[in-house]
């Protein structure tokens, strides 16, 4: 008789022995029991132990880690009772796992059909003709249209979400019982995440695959799991179908983890400068074009900024949104002409960690950036200026001795908005200043761009891949595919009815992932 | 196809004209060297009691009173044929006393090269697989003492070890390859091994820390949770992945000991090419070391392009843009 349960983890911990015989638990009498056929979520904050307990269940654990008691029962049988060879031998045969980052994960010396290959080879299917074969329809099956030519390519050829299909092709090559699905869709954008999401989902019921699906993205698991079980501090605290975690939850800390993902632009009810499009441009370009060496990003594209204007720039990742900022920008020589009023623009990146340097004080960065907009005077009056930017940025505590690994991202991300400012200039660019922050951080940053904007009167480029922010935000809107422009107007009419296919595919993407 | 094809050609091309350049350009600033060095070999090969006339006739027979560029190109001509000219200290020409000491160096090197790869490979995969310990704590700490010992106190270790305490070779005995080709390679086992050894180390060095790297990538997991073994990972994936690397380190070796070894030579007495620069150097013989210099030039710059080629081989992402 099958076991009713797949999978089930009982009791299991697991920690890590530190220095000076310290020990870290990291997996606390930790229970989970998977039923066949079905889509379950794991979610959780990071550090949680999510990613411990894939790692655990196929024995893939780094050599430091010490399982102290519990069991693993997979099918009826103990993992943790059995040999290595044994295990490995259910390794890509009944047990299947793909990571987050699809990018490295593929050997790049080798062509995608010699990655595939060696399951075969390991699992012991000996024809040479029989394992190209079954490589090739399963490339078919994950929706590569020509996977001959596929077959032959190298990894470095293929964009992180082809990889990530790759990698679900080998892990569902031997039609395993279980996939562990450990945050795969944390390094795509979201058009790629539905796509590869409707794929494990077609795998789930076509191959009769059970899904363990870890995640943080949590509109992921809502519109993928049947189930979610909810993680922290290394046991399981709630579990159970995934309407009622997201919408009624009972366990206070699952109602904490909803509320801090949960970005609602909308109720934040920001209030940006009006705009006058007849007004001249703050910004133009026209015909530009950039690209790296000879390979061309962007092609003959025009841009027209107006004042006091948010501006929303939109586009599926790779498609040249970053170049484009960077080149108006100046840090990247360009084709084209690109008039800017009132000097260089201000710059605001994603990742506020690696935009500041770690080695100097919050008041040098500040000085920093007031000496190379040259609008330094007396000390006096530059203090005074300094202090007043980082009032308006929300840094009442004024903490210019403090190094930026003191500081929150969201401080960090104010940081660089200050240095923005105290060169007082016509346009910021910020490039996706809102996705290395929390829900909470992310909104007060939202809030303070709006002030600036508003009271400032500054004009704003703004790169987002979230489009609740684009829609409460900018009111006119590019959306860029491949190196070009494929649409651009009144984001109340284009968010809404596009017509080009990339504005299509965003929206598509959006509704299926936030069910809107 | 045809593209990519074009593309591989096309590296290959740049990187020989890049040879090219960079040969000519050795050989002009040679030259140029040893035309601003005060002295000429007219004045060595005759010596300090020659009259002024005496040189000067010797000047016009080797063409030294022509103008520099005249010189130069001659000079250049000849090399390319293979005629360096004639050493000023030993009489004969250049391009034959190198040829003459060529296969002590080059033996040495081929022993010197096998016993790099043979050792540092295999230890650097046991001391990758389990990081810190003991096997791989031996092989560190033998790799940092190996690296630090200078060469002539290796060599003088190893001639006390085996020849007077174990009588097992005869130090300073040379036989011709074309003598007999097996005592040839024995009388340079033990020289090429002090050569090899601080070698070793450093490829180790290198290598462990490579592999180790592998070990911990993305696609190495992905292999794992393919169900392949340890062994497997180890050959299909973490050994060419390093190779990509190394192959640039081991170049690097190569032409290090290809160069000739001034004192591992001078302590087996070997008639090689470290030993016949020093003489050169001591003689002031301008023909011979500029010679020397070509040589080297010519081999570092070879092996580079090799090692360019290799790792465009080896690596699609350099070939296959």
């Amino acid at each position: 008789m099958r076991p009713s349960r797949l999978l089930e983890i009982k009791n299991l911990c697991l920690g890590f022995p530190g220095r000076k015989g310290t020990y870290t638990e990291v997996l606390k009498h930790l229970d989970i029991s998977v039923r066949p056929g079905e889509l379950l979520g794991i979610i959780g904050n990071s550090g949680s132990g999510k990613s411990m307990t894939a790692l655990a269940v196929t024995g893939l654990l780094p050599r430091e880690a010490i399982i102290t008691e519990g069991e693993i029962l997979f099918d009826g049988e103990d993992l943790l009772k059995m040999k290595p060879r044994s295990r490995r031998a259910l390794l890509g045969n009944d047990i299947g796992i793909v990571f987050q980052e699809p990018r490295t994960a593929l050997d790049p010396l080798m062509r995608v059909g010699r990655n595939l290959e060696e399951i075969l080879t390991v699992h012991g299917v000996k024809d040479k003709e029989e394992r190209r074969s079954k490589i090739i329809s399963m490339l078919s099956r994950v929706n590569f249209d020509d996977p001959e030519d596929i077959y032959d390519r190298f990894p470095h050829q293929l964009s992180g979400g082809q990889r990530q299909r790759i990698l679900i092709a080998g892990a569902a090559l031997l039609s395993p019982k279980l996939l562990i699905c450990d945050e795969v869709t944390s390094a795509l954008d979201t058009v790629t995440t539905v796509e590869v999401l409707d794929l494990l989902r077609s795998l789930c019921i076509e191959m009769k695959i059970t899904i363990l699906f870890i995640s943080h993205d949590l509109s992921a698991v809502e519109n993928f799991c049947d189930r979610v079980m909810v993680m922290n501090d290394g046991h399981i605290i709630d579990c159970d179908n995934t309407y009622d975690i997201l919408h009624t939850p009972r366990n206070e800390f699952t109602a904490q983890l909803l509320e801090n993902a949960k970005l609602n632009p909308h109720s934040l009810n920001l209030v940006t400068a009006d705009c006058d499009y007849s007004a001249s441009p703050v910004m133009t370009g026209r015909s530009l074009s950039v690209g790296y060496g000879k390979k061309t990003i962007i092609s003959s594209m025009d841009v027209d900024i107006f004042p006091r204007e948010i501006l929303g720039l939109i586009g599926c990742s790779g498609c040249g949104k970053t170049t484009l900022a960077k080149a108006i920008c100046g840090l990247l020589p360009y084709q084209g002409e690109i008039n800017i009023k009132g000097g260089r623009p201000g710059t605001v990146f994603q990742d506020p960690v690696s935009c500041l340097n770690p080695s100097h004080t919050v008041l040098w960065h500040m000085k920093e950036a007031l000496r190379a907009s040259g609008r330094s005077k007396d000390k006096a009056s530059d203090m005074e200026l300094i202090d007043k930017v980082l009032v308006e940025v929300g840094l009442e505590s004024r903490p210019l001795n403090r190094y930026p690994n003191e500081l929150s991202g969201g401080q960090r991300q104010r940081v660089a908005i200050g240095m923005c400012l105290i060169a007082e200039p016509e346009l910021i660019v910020a490039d996706e200043p809102f996705s290395s922050l929390d829900a909470t951080s992310a909104a007060e940053i939202l809030k303070l761009l709006a002030k600036i904007n508003r009271e400032r009167g500054v004009a704003i480029l703004l790169i987002s891949h979230n489009l609740h922010i684009i829609r409460a935000l900018c009111k006119r809107v590019i959306i860029m595919n491949r190196g070009s422009e494929s649409e651009t107007g009144m984001t109340s009419e284009i968010l809404k009815s596009p017509s080009s296919i990339a504005g299509k595919a965003l929206l598509e993407a959006e509704r299926k992932l936030h069910g809107m | 196809m045809r593209g990519k094809n074009n593309s591989t050609i096309r590296y290959f091309l740049v990187r020989l004209i890049e040879l090219l350049i960079t040969l000519l350009l050795v050989s002009f600033m040679t030259f140029a060297a040893f035309s601003i060095i005060p002295g000429d070999a007219a004045s060595v090969i005759l010596g300090p009691d020659a009259t002024p006339a005496q040189v000067e006739n010797l000047r016009q027979e080797l063409g030294l009173d022509k103008p520099l560029y005249v010189q130069y190109f001659s000079w250049l001509l000849g090399a390319f044929t293979g005629n360096l000219g004639k050493s000023a200290a030993f009489g004969v020409s250049v391009s034959e006393l190198i040829a003459q000491r060529l296969p002590v160096t080059l033996g040495m090197s081929v022993i010197a090269l096998i016993m790099v790869v043979v050792i540092s490979y295999p230890t650097a995969l046991i001391s990758a697989r389990r990081p810190g310990r003991l096997a791989d704590q031996i092989c560190s700490v033998l790799g940092h003492v190996l690296f630090a010992i200078p060469p002539f106190v290796l060599s003088l270790v190893m001639i006390l070890l085996t020849s007077s305490l174990f009588g097992l070779v005869t130090v300073g005995r040379y036989t011709k390859p074309s003598e007999n080709f097996f005592s040839f390679v024995g009388c340079l086992l033990l020289p090429s091994f002090c050569i090899a050894l601080p070698k070793i180390a450093m490829t180790f060095k290198f290598l462990r820390s490579t592999m180790i790297e592998q070990n911990a990538s993305d696609h190495v997991r992905t292999a794992k949770s393919h169900g392949l073994s340890d062994l497997m990972i180890e050959f299909r994936h973490v050994l060419p992945n390093s190779n990509v690397s190394a192959i640039t380190v081991i170049s690097l070796v190569l032409s290090d000991i290809l160069g000739g070894s001034l004192i591992v030579e001078q302590v087996f007495n070997l008639p090689g090419l470290g030993r016949l620069l020093l003489t050169g150097i001591a003689r002031r013989d301008f023909p011979l070391l500029s010679g020397m210099i070509l040589y080297l030039a010519l081999i570092t710059v070879l092996l580079y392009f090799l090692a360019d080629i290799l790792t465009a081989i080896a690596d699609p992402r350099i070939r296959i843009k």
